[in-house]
């Protein structure tokens, strides 16, 4: 039997053009064709994947932002206003003469950012490998740095959007002045990119919805509670301010406290902020790595 | 020089004691409408996985028109469209956006990207529901999709694996003629299926695949002229037992109510003898008709040796 090849009875050659006729260029070579080695084309597919992860999720405020918006009028309510100042004890000059609700507010933008930063990557990235839609990334021609870069950024974004959420939601609260703003605008950088990249590890690892779960509800938030977000260190002693140091959150914390309350730090901001960039810098390099390993992805 | 559309060499992958390629060598040429035939788990998936970069090879090579997927995976992917038999399909957006994003990794900036996915919906005729999530397509119309998908990078070589599973006649005698187009237009087409009709009709070449190898490669023509045809006679006086026919190729001979029933290679080369022979010994042929084997046939015949080989072997 001979091959069959019925012909398009409307004229049409099969492959898409530019406006509909076959140009020169469409029915070219494969070693002629635009290989997207160029940096314009390079950005462009660094750019869609970016694109497409922030309209994930700026298009489902009610599932993205709304949350974190609620849960924050309810920490401000509960623990500022109802217990602020019993906890404060009526001295004016507790937590840096800040006021309860002021020295809380950071550590709730830390604890918003990561957690946002964190689920994001991990839901994206599990969800794509969940539903094998993540296929669409992996078979184009978009670099595993890119790849990488595109989820890490997307996702720190959402992280800083619920930062600048939770602030908005504590100025209803109480007044805020910034004292130290590179301080701030750094922290709120590097500590959401530093769980969007974490969060893209997560992603790969997880087998399963639980394992998203897990990570957020018994790693996280625990290390963000413990972490000096309701209480100055200098309200622990002995072996519990010990303890409590080895917790990265409270760096994290304390970082971005001292952009707008400094006098209400315990630590030195420069040395977490060097730290967290190194370790974000390192946990980035290792995503790359365990992509271009095809680590959860690939066969 | 050319490279070839696709080019493996002792390409092998296991999972475990399972061994899914071993050492597959294949070339696709340029321009190629290529069948990949095989039953299930002879390796067919895993083969075009592992040139779209979802599966890493264990060892050998393979290149994409001269482009190794692992070391110049960019390359490589750039000139691949994807057909997948899973539905893997963003569900966050709609089809024209997934489209749009498909084309976007690509490198197509937006306005051409947005022409594309328009054009590639309308080329496989779902236009009216590209604002629809890929949820709530019908059966068919996913399939389409999914082709819209691999077409809107504008690829050099497109990948089909088993695109009509499932669908019904009118729309995979759409689907030949997309693709028919695609290949006319320079094209080159690896396509894996189940329908040997499907294969016989659109394929210059095919490959018959069994336990990650190739069993097989050759012009659909050309493989079913190895397979043995039957040649029904009608006797004007049926015989009782059959007879010795001393004749090059015939294999098999059998009484039927109304005469005989011969199978031999090459049915039309063998008849006349056939029919030299049968009168000699003083009988008439009154009917004769050549039933030509299909490629079904030697597929079956193929793959059945080749299990039976490697059981020997083993």
């Amino acid at each position: 039997m001979s091959r069959d090849h019925p012909a398009g009875d409307d004229g049409h050659d099969g492959r898409l053009t530019d406006g509909g006729a076959a140009s020169a260029a469409d029915t070219a070579t494969a070693d002629q064709r635009g290989a997207p080695t160029g940096i314009r084309a390079r950005l462009v597919g660094l750019w869609t994947l970016l694109h497409r992860e922030i309209l994930r999720y700026v298009r489902r405020p009610r599932n993205t932002f709304l949350p974190p918006m609620i849960t924050n009028v309810l920490y401000f309510t509960v623990f500022g206003v109802v217990l602020g100042e019993r906890i404060s004890g009526g001295d004016p000059n507790a937590f840096g003469g800040a006021g309860y609700i002021l020295f809380i507010l950071p550590g709730l933008v830390v604890l918003g950012m990561i957690s946002n930063a964190f689920e994001n990557a991990s839901f994206s990235i599990f969800h794509g490998r969940w539903n094998e839609y993540i296929h669409e990334v992996l078979t184009s021609p978009l670099s595993h740095t890119e790849m990488v870069l595109a989820y890490v950024a997307a996702s720190s974004l959402r992280g800083i959007v619920v930062g600048c959420i939770i602030w908005g939601v504590g100025l209803v609260f109480t007044s805020v002045t910034v004292a130290n703003p590179f301080y701030l605008v750094a922290f709120m950088i590097v500590i959401p990119t530093l769980f969007a990249a974490f969060g893209v590890i997560g992603g790969l690892w997880a087998r399963d919805f639980d394992y998203l779960t897990v990570m957020n509800q018994f790693i996280i938030r625990p290390l963000v509670f413990f972490g000096a977000v309701f209480y100055p260190l200098s309200a622990l002693s002995g072996v519990w301010r010990d303890v409590t140091l080895l917790n990265p959150m409270v760096y994290m914390v304390n970082g971005v406290r001292y952009g707008v309350i400094p006098e209400a730090t315990d630590l030195s901001p420069d040395l977490s902020l060097a730290v967290l960039t190194g370790l974000t810098v390192v946990v980035i390099a290792l995503d790359i790595a365990l992509v271009k390993r095809g680590y959860g992805l690939v066969d | 020089m050319t490279e070839p559309a696709i080019r493996t060499r002792e390409l092998r992958k296991s999972y475990g004691d399972v061994q899914a390629l071993d050492g597959l060598d294949l070339t696709v040429d340029r321009g190629e409408f290529f069948g990949l035939l095989g039953p299930n788990g002879a390796g067919k998936t895993t083969f075009i996985n592992a040139l779209v970069g979802l599966v890493h090879k264990d060892s050998g090579s393979a290149e994409v028109f001269g482009f190794d997927v692992e070391d110049d995976y960019r390359e490589a992917r750039d000139r691949i469209g994807l057909a997948p038999q899973e539905f893997n399909v963003d569900r966050f957006f709609p089809i024209i956006e997934v489209l749009e994003h498909k084309a976007g990794y690509h490198g197509i900036g937006s306005a051409d990207a947005r022409r594309r996915a328009e054009e590639a919906l309308k080329t496989v005729g779902i236009w009216e529901k590209r604002d629809t999530r890929f949820d709530w397509l019908s059966g068919g119309m996913k399939r389409r999709f999914v082709l819209a998908r691999a077409l809107v990078s504008n690829p050099d070589l497109l990948i089909l694996d088993e695109p009509t599973a499932g669908v019904d006649v009118q729309l995979r005698h759409d689907l030949w003629e997309i693709i028919n187009r695609m290949n006319d237009a320079g094209t080159t087409i690896l396509l894996t299926t189940h329908y040997i009709e499907e294969a016989e009709r659109l394929c210059d070449r095919v490959a018959i695949m069994d336990s990650g190898r190739k069993v097989e490669v050759a012009a659909p023509d050309d493989l079913m002229s190895r397979g043995t045809d039957t040649i029904d006679i009608e006797l004007a006086d049926p015989i009782p037992t059959a007879p010795q026919l001393d004749v090059e190729g015939v294999t098999e001979v059998a009484v039927t109510d109304d005469g005989l029933s011969v199978t031999a290679a090459g049915g039309s080369q063998t008849a006349p003898a056939l029919m030299r022979a049968l009168e000699r010994q003083g009988h008439t042929v009154t009917s004769l008709d050549i039933r030509r084997a299909s490629l079904e046939e030697v597929f079956v015949d193929l793959t059945r040796d080749d299990r039976e080989y490697a059981e020997v072997s083993a």
